[in-house]
């Protein structure tokens, strides 16, 4: 029973980590139907560069700026050069992001070399804390936790509650009729995928701290973040939490219980989509 | 078939044959590998180019095929008559799984395949007890039939040559019959195919299944070719290469994955040989492909010809 609670724990923090990256990821595509396979290459660069701060400066708040903007800096850099110019075909948006994504990969891999390393904690979150019930659990896991519930809680007020956040939803169903009131929908967007580069460079140095960064790492991380998405449905903020959740508690229920074969959990959630809502729990028809 | 494709077929298959002796060992060995990943790229371009579909887990078949080969040859000591058809049939039953994808459409094909694919890329990687982990599957044997041994790397050269020949006539027929034009229909408009009385999701399921039996021969191949399998043949890049090999030679052609592999696999040997970075510069590649020749090296052909001739015309 008490591993039981252990791997839901364990899941829930996974999911907390997921949801930051799949978040933006399902921005992005909603409002600009653009997809991103770089966004798992901004997660290895933001890991690699809040190592290399955490490591000169032992600040670890410091590592988690770094990492984001450094993950920004570079998302910007893509969007102008490449992304702007493919247009709406989603071959060349995929074929042209896996390029940066392989750019991304090689050149770290030259800088960081191939061991993976772990991003160094400051001293109050390597501990353990003591639960109610006498569960005792890492003390990082919970302020990844704490920080994934902030941010999904955060994102959600903008997202429904504030006038960007109705202009962001009005431009995931429909980016001319949203053009044709007037809003810059193109403004919009590099507001977004500012938002959504930083999060994944962020969510780069929380997963180097507990998955370690490693050549690589972008893919396994990016594969789980798109089943996320697949598994909530494109473009909706809300699936995304869901779906970190399913996917999050299913891959730490699978490592528990078949450690060789825990990928396989991933095609479950899948598979029940595909016979039964094509489109993800909370997507949209017009999204594909 | 118009005269100078004649010309051109005869030349080539001429060129194919007389290759290992001006190839020698190394030229003969790559040869073989651009034969095989260029059947790869013609099974990801038949629902790519056809049928509109942007599949990214062909690696998935092409190495659950060579795994099976590879393990029932060298831990069961199957023969190659029985342990090469039992990989075409794995792969092939993965294909009738993973052709439940075909429900979706647009990014959620891509993204569902991608998934499907890096699953088992996993699976080869993580249950070490069954697939060898990271190392794999080694010391594959020469494939043997009827108690003829390919033993060389020049027998296994022709060998592949005539499947590759006989994929070619095969997949020729196929694009050419009621079937393949179904399926270009479907890409052009599935609406209207659908209101014309087809069943496009029962038309792309087929479509899937043969491409997927496909990328299983090209698995194989490799296993053989390779004499060990591990997880790099799972890996992302396989399936991610497989679909760029189809743009850069021509995408719905025949000819233009094979081209496509040539230049993919005669590129990344070149380039690794005196620079590093090899992998960021097939990202380049990717990159610079997409956004200046998406109709690969056929459709810039095809382009030089027709201005050509508009300028004979001309003058």
């Amino acid at each position: 029973m008490n591993s039981f609670i252990l791997q839901t724990f364990n899941g829930i923090s996974y999911a907390a980590l997921l949801f930051l990256l799949a978040s933006g990821f399902t921005l992005t595509f909603g409002l600009m139907r653009i997809v991103n396979m770089a966004h798992g290459a901004y997660y290895l660069f933001g890991g690699y560069v809040g190592l290399t701060i955490a490591k000169l400066t032992g600040n670890f708040g410091l590592a988690l700026l770094a990492g984001g903007l450094a993950a920004m800096l570079l998302g910007y850099v893509s969007d102008r050069t490449v992304l702007r110019r493919v247009g709406d075909d989603h071959l060349a948006q995929v074929l042209i992001t896996v390029g940066i994504a392989y750019i991304v990969g090689d050149v770290s891999l030259k800088i960081w070399g191939g061991d993976a390393q772990k991003l160094p904690l400051p001293l109050f979150l390597r501990g353990v804390i003591e639960l109610p019930g006498g569960i005792v659990y890492p003390t990082f896991r919970i302020f990844l936790t704490a920080i994934g519930i902030g941010v999904g809680v955060l994102l959600w007020l903008i997202y429904r509650r504030t006038q960007i956040g109705a202009a962001i939803r009005a431009g995931v169903d429909d980016r001319e009729m949203v053009s044709a009131t007037g809003i810059h929908v193109d403004r919009l967007f590099v507001i977004i995928s500012a938002l959504a580069s930083f999060l994944a460079g962020v969510s780069g140095v929380l997963g180097g701290a507990f998955l370690t960064v490693f050549p690589g790492a972008e893919w396994e991380i990016l594969v789980f973040a798109l089943v996320v998405v697949i598994v909530g449905g494109l473009g909706s903020l809300e699936g995304a939490m869901i779906g970190a959740l399913i996917v999050g508690l299913l891959d730490a229920y699978g490592r528990w219980l078949a450690p060789e074969l825990s990928y396989f959990v991933l095609f479950g959630p899948m598979a029940v989509l595909l016979l039964f809502r094509p489109r993800g729990l909370f997507g949209s028809a017009n999204m594909t | 078939m118009t005269q100078r494709r004649k010309i051109l077929i005869v030349v080539l298959l001429a060129a194919a044959l007389v290759w290992p002796f001006v190839g020698g060992q190394y030229g003969t060995s790559l040869m073989t590998q651009i034969f095989i990943f260029g059947m790869l790229a013609l099974s990801a371009d038949l629902l790519l180019g056809h049928a509109g579909l942007f599949s990214l887990c062909h690696a998935a078949f092409f190495s659950v095929a060579a795994y099976t080969t590879a393990i029932l040859q060298v831990r069961y000591q199957v023969p190659t008559e029985l342990a090469a058809p039992a990989g075409i049939l794995m792969g092939t039953s993965l294909g009738l799984l993973f052709g439940l994808s075909v429900r979706t459409r647009g990014v959620y094909f891509i993204l569902v395949t991608l998934a499907m694919g890096y699953v088992i890329w996993g699976i080869g990687y993580r249950w070490a007890s069954f697939t060898g982990g990271d190392s794999g599957v080694t010391n594959v044997p020469a494939p043997s039939v009827g108690g003829f041994t390919l033993s060389t790397m020049l027998e296994y050269y022709y060998f592949v040559l005539a499947v590759m020949l006989l994929v070619m006539y095969v997949y020729h027929r196929l694009i050419r019959s009621p079937f393949g034009l179904t399926l270009r229909g479907i890409k052009s408009g599935e609406a209207r195919m659908r209101s014309l009385g087809f069943s496009p999701p029962r038309h792309l399921y087929t479509a899937f299944i043969v491409s997927s039996f496909m990328a299983s021969l090209a698995g194989v191949l490799y296993a053989y070719f390779n004499k060990f399998v591990n997880p790099v043949s799972a890996s992302l890049h396989v399936s991610f290469e497989a679909v760029l090999m189809a743009l850069v030679g021509g995408t719905a052609t025949i000819l233009g994955p094979f081209i496509g592999a040539g230049i993919i696999l005669g590129l990344r040997n070149w380039v690794s040989s005196f620079f590093e970075l090899h992998l960021a510069v097939m990202g380049l590649v990717f990159i610079i492909v997409v956004t200046w020749a998406p109709d690969g090296v056929i459709g810039l052909l095809k382009r030089f010809i027709d201005r050509r001739k508009a300028g004979a015309n001309h003058g």
